[in-house]
């Protein structure tokens, strides 16, 4: 990247501050723009990406929330924009720990949106990300999501490849059109009811392109690196399993704990890791849920007056769909609670027991709810 | 050309436009106001008598040019290190940054730049001289006025002659005004400056009658008549002979010619030359006590000198006026009689009024009077003064008759150095127009300056001007050649010219340009802005954001 804009906010400050210190003593050549805000952020990040030049900023909860309109913009302006988000919480209550309703409600603003399980899956899926976001079939910008403090403040030791061998699987960004003196268009400018359809119609198809690249991309780099991410949708132990426990981020490597104690006390029960929710992988999750039973998919987050933002949206999926199961709703961590491998097992037995029923609950189970 | 793609996949990924032909497209007719950029007067241009351009003096030094600040100010004013030095500064009084923390030490960044063209190895390259053109300009004394004059006639490539009653040039510079305020190296570098510019001074010449002035009209193209105002006013009081003149003791002390009247010496009036005359006697060892016949507050002396004479001891003794002067024993005796304050009168001041029965006599080595001076009048036709006794000059023009003209204080009566010179330069003009045949005008003064309010401060901090470093009263009563503050330095001048707010003047700082929504300003080389009125809204954010004011907004025509 060569433009970072960026405001800081806990718990994204320690990204920003390495960065702003890169720049500063010249370990790493970038402009780093000071901004008043994360709307400010995201608009010169819009700026400079319209000049061509390849662009970062990463933000949080409210900071994010603050962006919502220029993150439309970033999108309909078709500018490829890389952006950590570390997901906390919004207030009041005022709560810095995580929550995933901070990303998950910007889930329509025609951003591809990765979720991370760890610290080395945050590095290599930003490399991944500017390679999907610059593609000509996609041209979106992309938001790569972990977990406040459970990734934010933690460490891993991460595997950082070759500056050249990162070159050679991400060239310089080369896009056909963008703003240049010497030959100057107005760019996002007014476009009348006659056309806008079309433009509309052209993001939801790149975003049907991305579906199909993001997996390339990830055995491609998975190739030259050695690290593999699961493409759109990870499975664990999946194949025969009756039940099918589905969530995503850390608490997905909870899952896996929790499905491995299950089996080995003879429970059919796999898990499965949704990477990325826009676009969000139908075909992935259409095939997955097939041979299963029961679902139960666990949400870090709620769209009020509904359930769980992946649940809503792997009923949607798999909608008409024939011998679907039935699919259980489960809310948990909200606002930084611990889900453990041993909360996910309190959920499998529960919905293990509706299993037996062959009927689950209706409304979303708020998990570990105070009487 | 508009492209128009005819399907779904002619279009680009996003909304992209090449320039539009013609008015689509083009949002500037939207607008009901246009911001026009537009340069108004500054207030310490508006009251500077000579109307120097301070802004733009300051944006030179801003820009690193104090040569080119120094070429601006001597197109106004010929002798910067001059009035620098002892100029009343009308320029700072209603300095807009004056209600903001305090005014801009415009004075002292004068003096800077006139020492700083002094101690340039030519001096005169600052002053770029017209072609030679073939005419003769007698001036006649060599004062501020005179000088000035001079300066300006033979920069328009004039040949000039000035004529000078004294052995020195200069006239009060040299003579009147004393050496602790104004040292006469100083004058002498500007004369020097002047010599070399072409300018020819003959000293001791004598033009006392009427054959000498009807002389002068037929040997030159043109006569400037410039010889200030020299004789003490009479008080009209009984042994009024008893006391000395002011202008005439302070000439014979710079002249070195005379001590101190006595110890203890009476100085009658409320002027500058009452003020000079007492601090020069302090400086000489004698006791000077000022009598005046209001309070301080009418007297018209510059307010900083009489509180430095204050400083050096001067005694003061207000509502006082004497009634009659006597002689005994070596000793002089004023009777005098104390006064109350009246109504106002025509100058606004409040009139003194005796106290009747009041009446007490005080003795003292010596009395100078220094109420007031006229011309001396003696070689001038009658037909050419005023009722007053002044030399009757067109106020516009400065031309009084045939090929003579008039400036300074034999037109004005006593005035300042900088009246004196902003008045040289009128007549200089006036001659200039005269000479070339053409019609004789006065030059348009702007109706106001620029208001305060006009003006966006929020881009200023607060911050104090230079402290001057000025010598200690105990010190300074040492010598009476000893200048009493020094220069400022560059970066004084410097902070100065970024504090200056350039009330009405573009400071080409971008604000406009960086602020407008519509990108619809361009910077000019100068960095001073264009407006592309296809695109401007006429939102006014520049105008409001200007911080010196000069982008107006205009109602469009219907």
């Amino acid at each position: 990247m060569q433009v970072v804009a960026a405001y800081p906010i806990t718990p994204q400050t320690s990204i920003v501050e390495k960065i702003a210190e890169m720049v500063e003593t010249k370990e790493y050549d970038a402009e780093y723009i000071r901004v008043e805000s994360e709307h400010s952020a995201m608009a010169a990040c819009i700026g400079a990406a319209a000049t061509g030049v390849r662009t970062f900023t990463a933000t949080s909860a409210h900071g994010l929330v603050l962006m919502h309109e220029p993150l439309h913009w970033a999108s309909g302006s078709r500018l490829p924009i890389v952006m950590p988000v570390v997901n906390r919480a919004l207030g009041p209550g005022w709560n810095i720990w995580t929550d995933f309703t901070d990303s998950m409600s910007q889930r329509d603003t025609g951003w591809i949106q990765f979720y991370c399980a760890d610290n080395q899956e945050v590095f290599d899926t930003i490399i991944q990300a500017y390679r999907i976001c610059e593609d000509s079939r996609v041209l979106l910008p992309a938001m790569i999501c972990l977990e406040a403090y459970i990734l934010s403040h933690t460490y891993m030791s991460v595997s950082i490849p070759d500056q050249d061998d990162i070159d050679r699987f991400l060239p310089a960004y080369k896009p056909k059109w963008f703003l240049d003196i010497d030959n100057p268009v107005s760019h996002a400018n007014i476009v009348s009811p006659e056309w806008y359809m079309e433009f509309r119609y052209m993001i939801q198809q790149s975003m049907e392109n991305a579906e199909k690249l993001i997996p390339k991309i990830d055995k491609e780099y998975a190739d030259r690196f050695g690290f593999r991410h699961g493409g759109l949708l990870e499975p664990y132990r999946c194949e025969d399993s009756d039940l099918i426990l589905i969530t995503a981020g850390t608490m997905a490597t909870e899952a896996k704990i929790a499905v491995d104690k299950l089996r080995n006390e003879g429970v059919k029960v796999g898990s499965a890791r949704i990477r990325v929710l826009r676009p969000f992988p139908k075909e992935d999750v259409r095939r997955l849920v097939r041979s299963a039973q029961m679902v139960a998919v666990i949400d870090r987050g709620v769209s009020f007056g509904m359930e769980g933002f992946m649940c809503e949206e792997i009923k949607a999926s798999v909608y008409g769909e024939e011998d679907c199961p039935p699919i259980a709703g489960f809310i948990a961590g909200l606002g930084g609670r611990d889900v453990t491998f041993q909360t996910i097992e309190r959920v499998a037995r529960m919905a293990a027991g509706w299993l037996q029923k062959g009927k689950a609950q209706e409304k979303p189970v708020w998990v570990d709810l105070k009487e | 050309m508009t492209v128009v793609p005819k399907t779904r996949r002619e279009m680009p990924v996003t909304t992209l436009s090449v320039p539009v032909v013609g008015s689509a497209g083009k949002t500037g007719f939207w607008r009901d106001f246009r911001p026009v950029w537009t340069q108004l007067v500054s207030p310490c241009s508006y009251d500077c008598p000579a109307s120097n351009r301070l802004p733009q003096i300051f944006e030179a030094i801003r820009n690193g040019k104090p040569e080119e600040a120094a070429k601006i100010l001597l197109e106004t004013n010929p002798f910067p290190s001059i009035t620098g030095r002892i100029c009343p500064h009308f320029c700072e009084n209603n300095c807009s940054r004056g209600e903001y923390d305090e005014a801009i030490s415009i004075r002292a960044v004068e003096r800077y730049l006139g020492d700083f063209i002094l101690t340039q190895k030519d001096a005169k390259m600052f002053v770029e001289t017209s072609a030679e053109r073939q005419k003769r300009v007698a001036v006649i004394g060599s004062g501020p006025a005179g000088l000035a004059g001079a300066f300006y006639l033979r920069k328009m490539g004039y040949t000039v002659t000035v004529f000078e009653r004294e052995s020195r040039p200069g006239g009060l510079l040299m003579y009147g005004i004393p050496p602790y305020r104004l040292p006469k190296q100083v004058v002498e570098r500007e004369i020097t400056t002047l010599k070399k510019m072409g300018v020819e001074i003959k000293t001791g010449a004598t033009i006392d009658k009427q054959a000498d002035l009807e002389r002068m009209k037929k040997e030159f193209d043109a006569v400037l008549l410039s010889t200030g105002a020299w004789k003490e006013r009479n008080i009209g009081v009984p042994g009024e002979d008893y006391m000395m003149h002011g202008l005439e003791f302070l000439k014979q002390v710079n002249e070195e010619r005379r001590g101190p009247p006595g110890t203890s010496v009476a100085v009658v009036g409320g002027g500058n030359t009452a003020i000079d005359v007492a601090r020069t006697l302090k400086r000489m060892g004698a006791q000077p006590v000022i009598y005046y016949r209001r309070t301080e507050k009418e007297m018209p002396a510059v307010k900083e000198e009489i509180a430095k004479a204050k400083e050096d001891g001067v005694s003061f003794i207000y509502l006082t006026l004497p009634v009659e002067v006597s002689e005994s024993k070596g000793k002089v005796k004023l009777k005098c009689v104390r006064m109350r304050l009246g109504e106002p009168d025509t100058s606004g001041r409040r009139r003194p009024i005796p106290i009747e029965g009041s009446e007490f006599s005080v003795e003292h080595d010596a009395t100078i009077k220094a109420i007031g001076e006229i011309t001396d009048t003696v070689w001038i036709p009658r037909s050419l003064l005023s009722k007053e006794g002044w030399i009757n000059a067109d106020p516009g023009t400065s031309a009084v008759s045939d090929n003579v003209f008039a400036a300074g204080d034999m037109v004005s009566g006593p005035s300042t150095v900088v009246q004196a010179i902003a008045a040289g330069r009128k007549a200089a003009v006036n001659i200039d127009l005269y000479l070339l045949g053409k019609k004789l005008g006065p030059q348009a003064k702007p109706e106001q300056p620029v208001q305060v309010g006009r003006m966006n401060l929020h881009y200023y901090e607060p911050q104090d001007r230079p402290k001057l470093r000025e010598v200690p009263p105990e010190e300074r009563l040492r010598s009476r050649g000893k200048e009493e503050d020094s220069t400022i330095t560059y970066e004084e001048a410097e902070r100065e010219a970024y504090r200056c707010f350039s009330c009405g003047y573009c400071r080409a700082c971008g604000v406009c340009w960086l602020f407008c929504p519509d990108a619809s300003i361009d910077l000019k080389e100068d960095n001073k802005p264009e407006f592309d009125y296809d695109y401007c809204k006429g939102c006014g954010i520049c105008s409001t954001e200007c911080p010196c004011g000069v982008i107006v907004m205009q109602r469009e025509e219907e």
